[in-house]
This record gives C-alpha cells, sequence and structure tokens, in this order.
C-alpha cells in the first residue's frame, strides 16, 4: 500500500514538473504563433526568451519585487523582437539571419551585463520566485487538484493566455486578417489591410509572451541567472509551434510532451542509475527531434513566411 | 561612386562599433583607456598574438567555408558547432581503437573520418529538409545540444582515459599530431589546412558544374528545377560538403591544439562561423578575411579581459551589432549618406 503511494505521489509530482517546464515554452510559443501567422518568422526567440529572463531577474534582484520582475521581463523581450521587427519591416534583411545576430547579441549583451554587474562572485545571486496559488475546492480533488489547481500564477496565466489567444485567432476579424497577411502580403495591402502595423503588434505580443517565458525560468523555475540560462529553449519553442502547427492548444500541447520529457529528465538524472547524466541532460532534445520528424507531410506553413513584404515590389 | 558608399557606409560600422563598445565599458564601470590599450596590445603587440589570431582563424575558416557552402545552396546550417564535435570524435577514435599508422597515413585517415563524421551530421538535416521540408534551421540546432552531450558521454566512458579520474580522452599519438609552424607560439599545420579547404572549395564553387548546380538551387530553387538540376541531391551534397569542412575544424583543433578529446574544445566556433560566413559574403577569399578579423576580436577580447577585467562576451554583442548594421546598412545609412552627398 505504501508502495502504491510513493508510485501515485512520484506520478503527481512527474505530471505538475511537466506543466511548469511546458510553461516557458508555451508562452514562447504562442507568441510565435502570433508573428509567424501573419507571416514573420522570428528565430531571434531564443534571444527574446534570454533577454527576458535576464531583466526580469535584474529588475526582481535589484526590487525584490515580482510584479517589477515581470514587466522588465517583457521589456526585456520586447527589445529584441522591435530590433527583429525593425531590421526585418523597414530594412527588409533576411528575417532568419537577423535573428541569428540577435541570439548572439542577447547573449552576448546578457552575459556581459550579468558579469559586469556581480562579478566574479562565488555566491549564486538570488532573486524571489512565485508561490504556487492553492484553488480552494478545486485543489482538493485528488490527484487532479495537485497536478493541475497546485501551481504558481504563470501557469494559471499560460491556460488564460491560450484561451485568450485562440478566441482572438479563430473568433475575430483581427486573427483572420492576421491569416490573410501571412498567406498573401500583397493581397491584404490591395483590400485595405495595414501588413507592417499587423506585423509589428504581432511582433509586440512576441516579444512580450517570449519575454514573460524567458522570466518564468529565472522568476519561478530557478529563481537565479547564469550565462545562457535558455540554453535551447527558444529553438524547443520554435519546434513546439511547428507541431502544434501555430494553433494555441496544439502549442500547448506540444509543449507539454517536450516538457514531459524534460520533467522526466531530472527525475532521471537524480534516480542514480550509474550513467552519465549526459545521457538525460540530451534527453530533451533528441526528443524535440523526434517530435519533429511526426510533423513530416503535415506542413501548414503561412505562405509568406519569412518572406519580407515591400509594397513597391512586384 | 558605389565604392565611396560602401566605404563610407563601412567606416560608419565601424565607428558605431566602437562606440558600442565604448559605451557598454563606460557603463559597466570599467577603464576604457586601459581597454583600448590592452585591446590593440593584444592583437599587434606581440609575436604571439598574432600567431593566436591565426590559431583562432584556422577552425574559423574551415567551419566558416562549410556554413558558406551551405548557404549559397540556401541550406541554414546552424550546426557547424555540433559537426565540429563529430569531427573531434572521428579523430579521437582514430587515435584510441586503430592500430599505429605512418604519420602521413595516419592525418589522412583522421582527416577522412573527421569530414565523414561531421559531413553525416550534417546530412541527416540536410536529408530531412530536401525529403520531407523539415526545417533545418531546428535540426541543426538541436544536433548541436546532441552532439555536445554525446561529447561528454564518450569522454566519460568509452573513451575516458583510464589512468585519469578526468573526463578526457587519452593523449593522442604523436602521428596524429599537426607540425608546428612557429616555434614555440601555438601555430600548426592546421592553418595551411585550412587555406588549401579554401582554396578547394573556391574552385568547386566558382569553376565547376558541381559549384554552379549548388549555386543556382541556392538562387533560385524553382529555376534550377526547371533547368532538370536536382534540387533533393544538391541539398544533401552541400550538407555533406559543409558539414564535412566543419569535421575538419574538429580534426584541427584536436590534431593542432587539444591532442586529446575533452568537453568544451570550442568556444563557439561553430556558432562564430555563421558571422563568418555572413560577413565573408559566402566567398572564400571573404572567410578567410572574415574569420581573421573575427578572431582578432577575440584575441584583443580576451587581452581586454586579462589587463582590465572586462568579460569576453562583449564580442558576442558586438558581432550581433556588426552583422545587423552590414545587412541593414544601405536603408539605415541612406540619410547619413545623402546628407554627406554621397551617391
Amino acid at each position: 500500500m505504501a508502495e502504491a503511494g510513493t508510485v501515485l505521489y512520484y506520478i503527481v509530482t512527474l505530471f505538475a514538473a511537466s506543466i511548469r517546464m511546458a510553461v516557458p515554452l508555451t508562452l514562447a510559443g504562442l507568441g510565435e504563433s502570433f508573428s509567424e501567422r501573419s507571416g514573420v518568422l522570428n528565430i531571434g526567440l531564443e534571444g527574446i526568451m534570454l533577454s527576458g529572463a535576464f531583466f526580469s531577474f535584474m529588475a526582481a534582484y535589484i526590487t525584490q519585487s515580482i510584479i517589477v520582475g515581470v514587466i522588465f521581463g517583457c521589456f526585456g523581450g520586447l527589445l529584441i523582437s522591435m530590433i527583429h521587427a525593425y531590421m526585418s519591416f523597414k530594412c527588409y534583411v533576411d528575417q532568419v539571419i537577423v535573428g541569428i545576430a540577435l541570439n548572439f547579441f542577447s547573449l552576448g549583451l546578457t552575459s556581459f551585463l550579468f558579469m559586469a554587474y556581480f562579478g566574479r562572485t562565488t555566491t549564486v545571486p538570488q532573486c524571489p520566485v512565485v508561490k504556487p496559488i492553492r484553488i480552494p475546492l478545486l485543489s482538493d480533488i485528488p490527484i487532479v487538484g495537485d497536478v493541475l489547481f497546485n501551481q504558481d500564477i504563470f501557469v494559471y496565466f499560460m491556460i488564460f493566455a491560450c484561451f485568450v489567444s485562440y478566441i482572438i485567432l479563430y473568433k475575430t476579424v483581427w486573427g483572420t486578417n492576421i491569416d490573410a497577411i501571412g498567406e498573401h502580403p500583397k493581397a491584404a495591402d490591395t483590400v485595405g489591410l495595414n501588413v507592417k502595423k499587423t506585423r509589428y503588434i504581432t511582433a509586440i505580443i512576441n516579444g512580450c509572451l517570449g519575454g514573460l517565458g524567458g522570466a518564468y525560468l529565472t522568476l519561478a523555475l530557478l529563481g537565479f541567472f547564469m550565462e545562457n540560462i535558455t540554453s535551447g529553449k527558444g529553438f524547443i519553442a520554435l519546434v513546439v509551434v511547428i507541431l502544434g502547427r501555430r494553433h494555441p492548444f496544439g502549442v500547448l500541447f506540444a509543449a507539454l510532451l517536450v516538457g514531459a520529457a524534460e520533467a522526466l529528465q531530472y527525475r532521471l538524472q537524480t534516480l542514480g542509475s550509474g550513467l552519465p547524466s549526459q545521457v538525460f541532460i540530451m534527453l530533451p532534445y533528441v526528443v524535440t527531434v523526434i517530435v519533429l520528424l511526426f510533423s513530416i507531410g503535415k506542413s501548414s506553413d503561412p505562405a509568406a513566411l519569412g518572406i519580407s513584404y515591400k509594397r513597391s515590389s512586384r | 561612386m558605389k565604392y565611396t558608399k560602401e566605404l563610407v557606409s563601412t567606416l560608419i560600422i565601424i565607428l558605431i562599433t566602437f562606440l558600442l563598445a565604448a559605451v557598454l565599458i563606460i557603463v559597466a564601470k570599467y577603464d576604457p583607456g586601459m581597454a583600448l590599450q590592452s585591446f590593440f596590445y593584444g592583437i599587434f603587440g606581440s609575436l604571439h598574438g598574432f600567431a593566436e589570431i591565426m590559431v583562432r582563424a584556422t577552425p574559423l575558416i574551415l567551419a566558416g567555408l562549410g556554413v558558406s557552402v551551405a548557404f549559397s545552396t540556401g541550406f541554414f546550417n546552424i550546426g557547424a558547432e555540433g559537426q565540429l564535435y563529430m569531427g573531434a570524435i572521428a579523430i579521437t577514435f582514430v587515435g584510441v581503437f586503430l592500430p599505429p599508422m605512418p604519420p602521413m597515413l595516419h592525418i589522412a585517415v583522421a582527416i577522412l573520418a573527421g569530414f565523414l563524421l561531421g559531413g553525416i551530421w550534417a546530412v541527416i538535416p540536410g536529408f530531412l529538409k530536401a525529403k520531407y521540408g523539415v526545417s533545418e534551421i531546428i535540426t541543426t540546432i538541436m544536433f548541436n545540444y546532441i552532439a555536445i552531450n554525446i561529447v561528454g558521454i564518450l569522454v566519460r566512458t568509452v573513451l575516458k582515459n583510464t589512468e585519469s579520474a578526468l573526463p578526457y580522452s587519452p593523449v593522442m599519438p604523436k602521428s596524429l599530431s599537426f607540425p608546428l609552424l612557429l616555434y614555440p607560439t601555438r601555430l600548426h599545420g592546421g592553418l595551411i589546412l585550412a587555406l588549401a579547404c579554401a582554396v578547394l572549395i573556391y574552385i568547386i564553387m566558382k569553376k565547376t558544374t558541381i559549384g554552379y548546380e549548388l549555386r543556382v538551387v541556392g538562387f533560385n530553387k524553382r529555376a534550377g528545377t526547371c533547368s532538370g538540376i536536382s534540387v533533393y541531391k544538391n541539398i544533401v551534397l552541400a550538407s555533406l560538403i559543409s558539414g564535412g569542412l566543419a569535421g575538419l575544424a574538429g580534426v584541427s583543433e584536436i590534431a593542432g591544439v587539444h591532442h586529446r578529446l575533452l568537453e568544451g574544445i570550442s568556444p563557439g566556433y561553430g556558432y562564430i562561423a555563421i558571422i563568418v560566413a555572413l560577413m565573408g559574403r559566402n566567398h572564400p577569399v571573404g572567410v578567410i578575411i572574415s574569420a581573421i578579423g573575427l578572431s582578432a576580436l577575440q584575441v584583443g577580447a580576451n587581452s581586454m579581459q586579462r589587463q582590465a577585467g572586462i568579460p569576453t562576451s562583449i564580442t558576442s554583442v558586438l558581432m550581433g551589432v556588426i552583422v545587423l548594421l552590414a545587412l541593414g546598412k544601405n536603408i539605415m545609412f541612406s540619410g547619413i549618406l545623402k546628407k554627406m552627398r554621397i551617391k
């Protein structure tokens, strides 16, 4: 009986952890979905998340306030995403290359400022982290209650954001406009839609949500910052977007899948199997590649994805 | 007049880069004078500095050539880092498990193995892209993380040096070392390999039908298909050459610098190689020049770190900004150029 109890507990904590691991991927994935639906491929998502993680950490560390941290996380993501927007909408530079350059820029900037501020310390500077909020009654449901209704505010926000995104993208005229612009910007422009403005707005959404995704790493999962803390999460979020076919709930589901791999990875590492820890660390990346293979042949990319729109061009 | 415009744009980029560096250094409360002095001393101050630039430029040229071949064919290979590590694994396997051989043969076998393993690591994403349209940007990046972890696993298991508790392989036999070119500096024969590869790639890309077809696929897939050039075949071929060259960078790092496999042999050479290819405009000569330039930037930054305590990550900021400015210069600077009456 006691054995069954521990197994159950193990499964519950694993599920709860999977959901937490899925938060940064889902938030960043939602933002990127908006951006990609409007035809803008932002490979700089890794840089957006990293910048969000750094600025949220610094703000929370200095002010000891999580709310300020969250605001600065959005700001950090926005900074990178606005440069991307300017470079690709105004200067017509290849969106992929801008993204790559911005990843460099963000990695360098966050590491430099972090090192410059803290120097070479042996103690890891900590920032406050969000506490789980028990939802009365619902959290008393066995198993489900602990998995779903005893989480931090970001988890609830993630679910809320999925619903809102779904409504915006599928139930409003503006959502249809976004799709139209992503499929055929010229036609959309001809019927009077403002391509540039819409793309700037989706870029803002992308920056804020991506920045929040990064902020979740520092303000909830870890409570500290280190160089390249995202270690590829932004790229994994790009996969989540592809697998979820830019549908908010598809993104959520895909993120949960990869999140589960990540949660499992941490569990397996601590189990003490005698295998090098790298076997487990590489698990989420391997799962991501395998997951990507499942999307083969189901491609539904917006027709104008990654192509800069120049009004005067033919 | 076109050249004047190019020259002025380049000068503006250099000026902005320097200003940005100065702002970062001053904001972070480091000594800017000391920084400037140590930056240039690190680059021009000694023979050692010159050799160090070339040592770092070697893997950048090799991996940069690889990335440039892929980019010319429209294959966004972001995975040079992982392919480099695969090449390093290959030469280590040759050194540890194959019987002793005469030096020239041994190196040749290692180079071939490194090229193949690096190539295979890129061909998998290449195949997935060409056949199924799977985004190579994602797969090559994931393969980077996987390759780095494979190195971590190997140096703790199969390739572990049993005489030591630390995670690295045994030292490679003497026959698997590149000769030193400029004793007592670290400058090694890998540079010659890199330059030879640059010549070879120049000939292949610009003077042969193979290179022509690769470039056609990169320029316009549809035009290629219409004139009977197989997009599938050329993308797979480009990924093989690209990954192979990055693999050679790994071989060169082991044979010339580290002489054993260990974690972290590359301080991001594979990623910087992307910038090298972009700045070199996918031309072998451009790749060599930009590899040496970016390598000098790093050597200077290392010197700044030693002398003035400035974190080397400043180079990543500057590299990102340089790329953005270089790509957007025509539109960004159009106002300034107009005021200066340069057309």
